[in-house]
């Protein structure tokens, strides 16, 4: 069965936003925006064809809140919701709630959601398609749960804590240390309610210095399912990733056919529709991989994948939601080139510390193997209640050495941020660091490497200093000679 | 210049890498005599309060490379501070782009023995750690009470680092500073220097007081005894007697002048050089100069020079009552300055006149940090008399002093009983550094102790004690090596990075003008070498205003669009920056200061990131209040940013004292959220 799509409504904003109504103009279906009070003028609003405003600036006001969202794709005409990814993507109340209103729900149903949402349960899905997995306990509401499940299993410390419905880096923990344990837990718990609305947790063995190498599944609804091969998010901090590649450094063919085929196996035992990602674990000294979670949505760092491929999984997505098979077959999929991506987070490059405020300057970079991937304009505001991510930055090229080139002439030369903060200072210090270039790191790598990065911050440019004179004589200008002269 | 030898390099008859003797043997075997042209350093500390701007001064170096100079002084005595402070340039930034500019010139500095280009005296270690740092060719070296023995510790690290040394002696004309005297400290020089090979000797007239027959005198008296001896004479011209002065020293064998550009002379600095140059070759004296270079640098500074009118002194004109004040050309525009900002410009006759008695009373040298200490006892008295007392009260202590000093030749018995208390009263408020002297923390006062009166004025009942701490030794011996990591330490804290080496030194030499002088670098960059003096001073005044300069190589125009009216104490001002329309919100004066606390002692809990404050307590036991008894690692707040919660957790035990943050606020990094009682 094929329906057609007219009008998107994109249940999100920013970057995700943005990047779904690119796709969406490119196939001349409509779209509408949805914005909170701080995000009136956002850029994603200008770019849709209509805009609603859905509440005040907490995202469950807005961005979480489900019905005020419908009666917005109703009120505005739209026949379809994409949900991007963070906020509701992974929400399969809100799947199920769109298509009851008569949408069309742009993902995977919303059995398979909430199948896969429960990491206790995905995890018994994967054990049943011989997955590996990493030893855990599951439903866990007590430190002595925990306590007995290390004994029993001679699991030592770190241990990681989970939110059974977390993802994307947010609600897990990790722990060091017996006496953190009841904290952690109790962080986890009130994370999770707050964030998913769900406090159970698992906690597994952590596994040390792992590698996080995830593989891109399409599938459409009449059974097909294909990868479009792995992507390397192993740089991370604070669980979240900063920087990924395509194809993944630390895999030699033969493991990355079986990783690749081991996720396709999983999602095809599952019945998995549209585009989604199964991530593993990689421990590279013994060359094993285990099944970590399925992420039911697009992912931020899905450009990579497009590059390599040179195919568009939002378009993908549009066509599985309007029933059309896949117009490829897997052997028709050859990636030819490397790609890179890192994450500009409005933060402070030294310490993480969010930094909100108006983007004062933008000057994005252009040239040979970029792409640009912007939630923002010169001028708008980065509020502070979404989360701190405003532009992807994405380079390609020939080998991998070729796109740490172009990421470095972006990120060096051509890139100008002014009014907040962001982590280009850092991501250009890891970039350089020789264990990056061998391609020789762990999720660990920047907590490990820290002082280094810093140390390897450019502190001053051409430009940066001719704007302190700048302000010097805008000063002087407005107050005249001054007592201290 | 029939004067000048033809050769490979006519005009640089001394180079830098010259090694000292080689230098005092050029000097030497001169035909005639050359020139110190202290245009960059002395004619600006005499006449504009030291702003002269370096933006300003380069552009001389180029004739100055050229002109045949002995030296250019452009470094050291207040410049070093006033830079810092006033300029925000600093003296390193300085001498780096005058090498460039002069290459062939020696830099001379002015430099105060113990106290170096500071204000207090400095242990050892700090004098060679300084001195070994600062790239300067020619070390000219003070001491205000002519203590040769404070010079030491300079003149060892100048010498080993193959630099030329040049001791200086402080001149005043006096009833005790005879040629035996002065002889008696050359002799210590001489000796210190081991031998007059390797050395220049200066003689430092810094108020510009000496008269012809006495200069030529003195200047024989020490060519009789030591005849190799190159002398340089260093006078100010504030009498209006300066330049048949300096002929009579140059007739009686001394070899280098201190003079500036014709344009840069007003009253209280040198001589102008082509005057100078003019006078002498009439008198047929030979001088090595290049006539036309340094016609083209007076020229030059005309073009200006006009950018610091209102930085010149209020009291114009020569003042040939400076031989009895003898306050010295380099504090008199500050001096003025002070007592401009602090209205009592119109005391500043009976100031002199106090000053004129004091120096009968204590005797040493009015030369920094003497100079100051001059001022601000004397200036002191004066303005308590005024306050107190009125115009009556003024002319009262000054006829008290005057018949004290010179009819009664200090005898305080020869007074009456109620004047006797009110002298032993006169100086209680004295400033500290004059106390200091008093007690030989300075070294040794040139003519030994003042009476016995001084110290009964100034310590009251303690005068017999603080007599008895007098020290006999230089402040070299008695100061202990201080740790030289410490201060670096300091400085490392209140910047929040490492300092460089060079800002490490400004801030030995002045911690809190440093401090704030590196503040305003990092906020402002290089504005203060790049931007041309008008627009340093006034900012761009008018829409379509700009400014044209280059920074690291590359060019910027600064285009002014508009200044906005001032609303709630913020004035917008946009302008273009390379083209680019940029709006700037400048804060005045009545700005509203939304002042944040931050946590700063051992007691306070801040913000680990910047973010909301979403619960204060936790789930278990509810809110915390003040008065709270908190645990060890209970969490007592917690704080969400971007989407993250981040516990704040309670350091040690104790009562919560102050709760500084409300529900919901959205708190910056490092803000103070509780402080809590250790208990």
């Amino acid at each position: 069965m094929t329906r057609d799509i007219h009008k998107v409504l994109i249940a999100n904003r920013g970057v995700p936003a943005v990047r779904i109504m690119h796709t969406c103009r490119d196939r001349k279906i409509g779209t509408t925006a949805v914005y909170s009070t701080p995000d009136r003028l956002a850029h994603h609003v200008f770019m849709a064809d209509t805009a609603v405003h859905i509440g005040e600036a907490p995202p469950v006001e807005s961005y979480l809140n489900m019905d005020r969202i419908i009666d917005a794709a109703r009120s505005s005409g739209s026949d379809a919701v994409h949900p991007g990814w963070g906020f509701l993507a992974e929400n399969h109340v809100f799947a199920r709630k769109v298509i009851d209103a008569g949408l069309v729900w742009i993902g995977p149903s919303p059995e398979v959601i909430s199948m896969m949402g429960d990491k206790i349960e995905a995890k018994a899905l994967a054990i049943k398609a011989h997955v590996p997995t990493i030893p855990g306990i599951s439903n866990v509401t007590n430190i002595d749960q925990i306590r007995t499940w290390m004994e029993q299993e001679q699991v030592s410390f770190p241990v990681m804590i989970k939110a059974s419905a977390g993802g994307g880096g947010k609600g897990m923990l990790k722990v060091e240390r017996d006496d953190q344990l009841g904290q952690a837990l109790s962080q986890v718990r009130s994370e999770s309610k707050k964030s998913f609305g769900d406090e159970t947790v698992l906690v597994e063995k952590y596994i040390e210095r792992g590698r996080h190498i995830e593989v891109q599944i399409v599938a459409d609804s009449q059974g097909n399912v294909v990868h479009l091969y792995e992507r390397e998010c192993t740089l991370q901090r604070r669980n979240q990733k900063i920087i990924e590649e395509a194809p993944s450094p630390s895999l030699d063919e033969g493991l990355r056919q079986e990783i690749c085929y081991t996720a396709t196996r999983l999602m095809r035992e599952i019945g998995y529709t549209t585009a989604g990602t199964v991530e593993f674990i990689f421990d590279a000294p013994t060359k094993k991989f285990y099944f970590l979670e399925v992420n039911t949505r697009l992912q931020v760092e899905h450009g990579i994948t497009e590059l390599i491929t040179g195919l568009d999984i939002v378009g993908i997505m549009l066509d599985v939601a309007m029933g059309r098979p896949l117009p490829f077959k897997q052997s028709d999929i050859h990636p030819n080139r490397w790609a890179l991506e890192v994450r500009l987070n409005a933060e402070d490059p030294k310490n993480f510390s969010p930094s909100f405020g108006k983007i004062t300057r933008l000057q994005v970079p252009m040239g040979p193997g970029v792409r640009v991937a912007s939630g923002v304009y010169e001028g708008a505001d980065i509020p502070p209640y979404y989360d701190s991510l405003f532009m992807l930055l994405i380079t390609a090229g020939a080998d991998r050495e070729d796109a740490i080139r172009a990421m470095d002439r972006s990120l060096s030369r051509n890139l100008r941020i002014e009014g907040v903060k962001t982590l280009a200072p850092l991501l250009l210090s890891i970039i350089r660091h020789p264990s990056f270039i061998s391609g020789e790191f762990s999720t660990r790598f920047i907590e490990e490497h820290m002082d280094e990065l810093i140390s390897m911050f450019r502190d001053e440019s051409s430009e940066d200093e001719a704007l302190k004179v700048a302000r010097y004589v805008a000063e002087i200008s407005a107050l005249g000679p001054q007592t201290w002269m | 210049m029939d004067t000048m030898k033809r050769g490979t390099a006519p005009t640089d008859f001394v180079r830098p890498g010259m090694t000292p003797k080689e230098i005092v043997a050029a000097v030497r075997s001169l035909q005639g005599v050359c020139f110190t042209n202290v245009g960059m350093r002395d004619a600006g500390q005499s006449d504009f309060k030291n702003r002269h701007r370096i933006y300003d001064l380069k552009t001389l170096a180029p004739y100055y490379n050229n002109m045949g100079l002995f030296s250019a002084e452009c470094h050291g005595g207040a410049r070093w501070h006033v830079g810092i402070m006033n300029r925000r340039e600093t003296p390193f930034e300085e001498v780096a782009i005058l090498r460039e500019l002069m290459p062939n010139v020696l830099l001379q500095t002015l430099i105060r023995e113990t106290n170096l280009f500071g204000y207090r005296p400095y242990p050892r270690n700090i004098i060679e750690y300084v001195v070994a740092n600062v790239d300067i060719d020619v070390w000219r070296c003070f001491s205000f009470l002519n203590d040769v023995r404070n010079m030491r510790s300079v003149a060892e690290v100048v010498l080993k680092r193959g630099r030329l040394f040049e001791p200086t002696i402080s001149f005043t004309s006096a009833d005790w500073t005879t040629n035996e005297y002065y002889l008696s400290v050359v002799r210590d020089i001489v000796d210190l220097c081991s031998g007059t090979d390797e050395i220049v000797l200066c003689i430092k007239d810094m108020a510009g007081v000496g008269d012809i027959r006495r200069i030529a005198s003195l200047v024989d008296a020490i060519k009789q005894k030591y005849p190799d001896l190159v002398l340089q004479y260093h006078r100010h011209i504030t009498d209006g007697l300066a330049m048949p002065a300096l002929l009579a020293a140059a007739q009686a064998g001394a070899k280098i002048f201190d003079v500036q550009e014709d344009s840069l002379v007003r009253f209280y600095g040198h001589s102008p050089i082509l005057s100078v140059q003019a006078y002498f070759e009439e008198s047929g004296i030979p001088v090595h100069l290049v006539r036309s270079e340094a016609e083209k640098a007076v020229q030059k500074v005309r073009e200006w020079i006009g950018h610091y009118e209102w930085a010149e002194s209020p009291f114009k004109g020569f003042d040939h009552t400076v031989t009895r004040h003898k306050m010295p050309g380099g504090a008199f525009p500050s001096s003025f300055e002070q007592a401009e900002k602090g209205e009592f410009l119109h005391l500043m006759p009976s100031i002199l006149k106090v000053m004129s008695l004091y120096n009968r009373i204590v005797k040493y040298f009015d030369v920094t940090p003497g100079s100051q200490i001059t001022w601000v006892t004397c200036s002191g008295i004066v303005n308590r008399y005024a306050k107190e007392r009125g115009d009556a009260g003024v002319r009262h202590i000054i006829d008290l002093i005057e018949r004290f000093v010179e009819e009664k030749a200090q005898d305080l018995r020869a007074m009456t009983e109620a004047e006797q208390q009110e002298l032993l009263t006169l100086l209680r408020n004295a400033p500290g550094d004059f106390k200091n002297m008093l007690l030989g923390n300075y070294g040794r006062l040139p003519m030994g102790w003042p009476d016995e009166w001084v110290y009964r004025s100034t310590f009251g009942d303690e005068w017999e004690k603080k007599m008895s701490e007098r020290k006999e030794l230089s402040p070299l011996d008695s100061l202990g090596n201080e740790d030289i990591g410490g201060p670096r330490q300091e400085l490392t804290e209140h910047i929040g990075r490492v300092p460089t080496g060079e800002e490490f030194i400004l801030y030995l030499m002045h911690p809190k003008d440093a401090l704030s002088m590196i503040e305003f670098r990092d906020k402002f960059g290089e504005a203060p070498l790049v931007l041309p003096t008008d627009v340093w001073r006034n900012g761009l005044r008018k829409a379509g205003d700009r400014v044209d300069f280059e920074l690291r190589g590359k060019p910027y125009t600064i285009e002014l669009v508009s200044v906005g009216a001032e609303y709630e104490g913020i004035i917008h001002v946009v302008m273009r920056v390379n083209n680019k329309t940029r709006v700037y919100s400048v804060d005045t004066p009545r700005a509203k200061k939304v002042e944040i606390r931050m946590a700063k002692g051992p007691q306070d809990i801040g913000a680990p990131i910047n973010g909301n404050i979403w619960r204060i307590g936790n789930p278990e036991r509810g809110a915390i209040r003040a008065g709270d008894i908190v645990h060890k690692g209970e969490e007592i707040a917690n704080l969400e940013a971007m989407k993250m919660e981040n516990a704040i957790i309670a350091s040690f035990e104790g009562q919560i004292s102050e709760v500084c943050v409300k529900l919901n606020d959205t708190v910056q990094e490092g803000q103070l959220l509780f402080v809590i009682e250790k208990t």
